[in-house]
């Protein structure tokens, strides 16, 4: 199999998503990284990563009911498959392990 | 974290955003442009939500950041999410039905080649029946164009007018174009309005020469405006100088080319008129067309035929046309109204009840509307230019019907194909429009083939119709006649098909055999009942016709019109009459040598002088005089009622007069012979009645007539009765001592038989045309026939198989086969006979003799009809019937 490879932008909206749970569509990820991550992410940019995230098998989507606002139109609303909550806990994983690998005296200088 | 469902954007809810439909945002909303992007060149599989999300952000950002951020941001990304070459990757759980997707037309057009293809006679029959139906009308439609473009083409043309009078004659007013000749002047002078006017005589052919050459030409007299006013085309010369001096003349470029060799030469050049007068050429003109109602050979000024013809200047007199050009500001209404009285200064209408009006007509309205009726410019070939496009539609609709009667009665073929469209979900409507394209794309082909058709048969129907038409291909409006028609027939072709193909059902038609229920049967049954009544109707008309104009063409005119021959006396022949006499009846063909003013064909003269006693002086009878020689009844085949013919026995002769019993009627004479009457202020004596005879087109009834002996001055025509079978050696001769008596005039005949036909042209044309569409109305009907005939043939095969094995004859099955065709017919001759009936005797009203409608001719007509169409049927029902049955029953 293939090994994909999360980048840290795929990283970070698939975290996202994650977190936004079940009201995870573009525009809550766009405004959640706005607020929350501090990140000046373009809504395109978000929108082409989830549907890249989608491609790659991270993410499934499926369209939510049609919708009173935003002129009708439904909302595709992202999930993180299993795939993806592997990838992200391999993600952790790898950063964890370089954390721990990390001598004591190097440690303090980053955490002060 | 914590949840937020608020996180969807304190935004959303806002006025600006909830607003279905982001095209219709308001100056609150988002960049239409980028809105109408999105909407049309993002990725096709993520456009809904994307446009949604789009929305949302807006109104995140417009709270954020402020409208003209919001703006850039928005437009920023909806750039950056153009997919613009993107393709839908996966397929939706249904397609969405796209009516007119590109599979669907190849399709459709597929399914209607192959179609065509399939029954290969059908679709010859359908596709010939349609072109043959479109070539009629098309060429139909051109003649009616040739028609109406005459006398268009002058530039003025909505300023040009023609003057008739409303005079008092024979005890009623009627209508006449004849005006005196000092009209045309006294037009301009008393209506402002009136920038130009002409008087415009009866063009006659004279006598010119130049040198050595001689040549008749037809010539005509009138004012210095008349090039000024019509747009004839000038070669030579200007339209200010053509006409500006007495001794002027206008040739044509024939004539010019005649004498001269060419117009240049002709230039300024002098020729002789009448071997009297020297005219000098001022202008050479075009040769005028067909799409003139006036044809001339020259033109001279009106006041050199004054100068010849002095009673023209009198008020009293009525002799040329006039024409006047309005100014372009002018109100057509108040002119008609200051004209009306204008004439009642010139004290024209002595003594009479009624003062003669002046009436006006456009110009170019007087060739289609030139019969007048009770004082009034009414009607004329515009009737046979109606009666034409009513042939031109009834033909197109025969053809029209058999389509759809075709297409109806193969449905049953379509019918499984129209079931499965249906099941796969096929709309109504979509089906409409696949039967309606079939039939315009077959139009489309008739069309093509029409086209051809007309560009072959185009000569021949010009030498019928004695036109010079052709397609004018390179005009736009041609074309556009073109798709009109096409597009008429299409529609009107396919649309009964296609209402009924796309109304089955779908269940009832896949379960088993397609039965047509009765309606759809009854409509079908309508449609032969139609087109055969048609058919009907043209036939009756062709036969009416035919024999009208037989009738009129043997009718026994009272004197015998064949072997008369006659010629002008003119030149010398006016002092050398006796010499040419005594030397005419020499020849051996010349039984009888005699002379009358007018021709023996048509005499429209007419005098009002004439009283008797106990005549009403106010209503005064209008009689035809004739001056005649001796021997005139004889050369005429006159009979005498009562007294006798001129005599030189008699020297009281020359104030004696002949009548026709028309006019004993008139004057109400009880003995006649040896009456005296007054002829202005001297008395006449009658000395013979003659039994009436035709004078003129039997179009007009007999008038009183009055013959006087005009033997002293004889004026007019020389007539000369020739022996039957000797006809061109009597004429050499007639010539060679013409030539001899009258050098400088070329020699012209007539036979009064082919003359008095001519009278009869329109009719006759009318008549053969009339046979032609019949032919053809017949025709398509019975390709129609053909058709649904074949179809039942083949429908009932099963059914003829086992009437067969149980024993039926070839005759039975024939006759079984045929009867139901033949009830149709014979609906469509009892329905068609009473309107036929109704439209022929309008047409006959046209003729003060008429031949009586009979019942033959619907009989006749019937039974052409029904002939024709057991021809028809029987070919297919014999077919059918001679099958074996063994071969139609095998395959169950």
């Amino acid at each position: 199999m293939r090994r994909t490879f999360l980048g840290e932008l795929e990283e970070v909206v698939l975290l996202t998503v994650a977190v936004l749970g079940e009201e995870a569509y573009a525009v809550t990820v766009a405004q959640e990284l706005d607020q929350k991550a501090g990140r000046a992410v373009g809504f395109s940019t978000v929108h082409t990563t989830l549907q890249r995230l989608e491609e790659k098998g991270f993410l499934s989507s499926e369209m939510g009911g049609a919708t009173a606002e935003r002129g009708g139109r439904r909302k595709r609303f992202f999930r993180v498959t299993a795939f993806g909550r592997k990838a992200l806990r391999e993600a952790k994983e790898a950063r964890e392990a370089l954390w721990n690998a990390m001598s004591p005296d190097t440690l303090q200088l980053m955490t002060r | 974290m914590e949840r937020k469902p608020t996180s969807v954007g304190p935004g959303v809810g806002t006025p600006g955003v909830d607003t279905p439909g982001a095209g219709t945002q308001g100056p609150a909303g988002p960049p239409r442009w980028a809105t109408r992007l999105l909407a049309s060149w993002s990725h096709p599989d993520t456009r809904e939500e994307l446009q949604g999300d789009m929305l949302e952000m807006y109104a995140y950002w417009l709270e954020s950041l402020g409208k003209p951020a919001a703006d850039r941001k928005y437009a920023l990304a909806a750039i950056r999410l153009l997919r613009p070459f993107a393709r839908p990757k996966s397929s939706n759980d249904y397609s969405e039905t796209y009516s007119f997707s590109a599979a669907m037309i190849q399709n459709y057009f597929k399914i209607a080649f192959r179609n065509l293809l399939k029954s290969k006679t059908f679709s010859a029959i359908n596709i010939l029946g349609l072109a043959l139906g479109m070539a009629c009308s098309l060429m139909i439609l051109l003649w009616i164009r040739d028609e109406r473009a005459v006398d268009a083409f002058h530039t003025n043309n909505g300023q040009l007018y023609r003057i008739y009078m409303r005079e008092y004659f024979s005890g009623k007013v009627q209508g006449v174009i004849w005006t005196p000749g000092l009209l045309a002047e006294e037009l301009k002078k008393s209506i402002p309005e009136i920038e130009m006017s002409t008087p415009y005589s009866w063009t006659n052919p004279q006598t010119f020469s130049v040198g050595s050459k001689v040549h008749k030409q037809a010539t005509n007299w009138a004012s210095e405006d008349f090039f000024k006013m019509f747009s004839y085309k000038l070669l030579q010369g200007t339209p200010e100088g053509a006409l500006r001096d007495k001794s002027n003349i206008v040739i044509s470029r024939n004539m010019a080319e005649a004498f001269f060799g060419s117009a240049e030469a002709a230039m300024g050049k002098a020729i002789r008129f009448d071997n009297r007068k020297e005219m000098t050429v001022s202008a050479v003109f075009e040769n005028i067309g067909t799409n003139s109602s006036l044809q001339f050979d020259c033109l001279m000024t009106w006041d050199a035929y004054t100068d010849d013809n002095r009673w023209a200047e009198d008020w009293g007199s009525t002799d040329p046309l006039t024409f006047f050009k309005l100014r372009k500001d002018a109100d057509p209404a108040k002119v008609a109204t200051k004209m009306l009285h204008l004439l009642d200064k010139t004290n024209r209408d002595a003594g009479k009840p009624y003062k003669t009006q002046l009436a006006m007509q456009p110009f170019h309205e007087y060739y289609l509307n030139s019969n007048i009726k009770d004082a009034k410019m009414d009607g004329g070939r515009i009737e046979y230019v109606r009666l034409f496009s009513f042939v031109a539609v009834f033909i197109l609709l025969i053809a029209c019907i058999n389509f759809m009667n075709l297409a109806t009665a193969r449905s049953s073929r379509r019918a499984k194909e129209v079931g499965v469209r249906k099941v796969v979900g096929a709309m109504r409507s979509m089906l409409a429009g696949q039967f309606m394209g079939e039939a315009l794309l077959i139009a489309t082909l008739s069309a093509i083939l029409a086209v051809l058709l007309v560009a072959l048969l185009l000569p021949a129907f010009n030498s019928l119709t004695g036109k010079q038409m052709a397609l004018p291909l390179s005009e736009p409006m041609f074309w556009g006649v073109i798709a009109g028609l096409l597009a008429a027939t299409g529609l009107l072709a396919g649309s009964y098909p296609a209402l009924f193909l796309s109304s089955l059902n779908p269940v009832r038609i896949l379960k088993g055999a397609l039965k047509f229920d009765s309606s759809s049967v009854w409509v079908r049954q309508g449609l032969v009942v139609f087109q055969f009544g048609l058919s009907v109707i043209l036939i009756v008309g062709m036969i009416i016709i035919y024999r009208q104009v037989g009738f009129v063409q043997n009718k026994n005119l009272g004197f015998d019109r064949e072997n008369l021959v006659y010629f002008p006396i003119e030149g010398e022949l006016f002092n050398k009459y006796d010499i040419l006499k005594v030397q005419l009846t020499q020849v051996a063909g010349v039984k009888e040598v005699s002379h009358m003013t007018a021709s023996p064909a048509s005499n429209g003269n007419g005098t009002e002088g004439i009283t008797w006693p106990g005549s009403d002086p106010n209503d005064k009878v209008r009689f035809t005089p004739v001056g005649v020689g001796y021997n005139f009844t004889k050369t005429m085949n006159l009979q005498m009622a009562e007294g006798r013919d001129f005599s030189k026995e008699f020297p009281t002769d020359s104030s004696g007069v002949i009548v026709n019993e028309t006019a004993v009627k008139v004057m109400g004479l009880k003995d006649p012979v040896g009456r005296e009457i007054n002829w202005g202020k001297s008395k006449i004596r009658i000395v013979g009645v003659l039994k009436d005879f035709h004078f003129q087109s039997l179009h007009t009834a007999i008038r009183p007539l009055i013959a006087y002996l005009a033997a002293r001055e004889p004026q007019g025509s020389v007539i000369v009765r020739i022996q039957a079978g000797k006809t061109p050696e009597t004429l050499a001769a007639i010539e060679r001592i013409c030539k001899k008596l009258n050098p400088n005039v070329p020699f012209t005949y007539a036979f009064t038989d082919q003359e008095y036909a001519r009278q009869y042209q329109s009719e006759q044309i009318v008549g053969k045309l009339a046979g032609y569409f019949a032919f053809l109305a017949i025709f398509i009907s019975c390709l129609g026939l053909f058709g649904l005939a074949a179809f039942t043939a083949e429908q009932r095969t099963k059914e003829i198989g086992v009437r067969k094995v149980l024993g039926a004859s070839v005759a039975g099955i024939v006759g079984l086969l045929s009867k139901d065709f033949l009830k149709l017919v014979m609906m469509a001759i009892v329905l068609a006979s009473p309107v036929a009936w109704y439209i022929m005797k309008q047409w006959l009203q046209g003729f003060a003799y008429q031949i009586d409608i009979e019942w033959w001719m619907f009989v006749l007509a019937g039974v052409i009809a029904v002939l024709i169409a057991v021809f028809t049927v029987s070919f297919q029902s014999i077919r059918a019937a001679m099958v074996n049955p063994v071969r139609s029953l095998r395959s169950e």
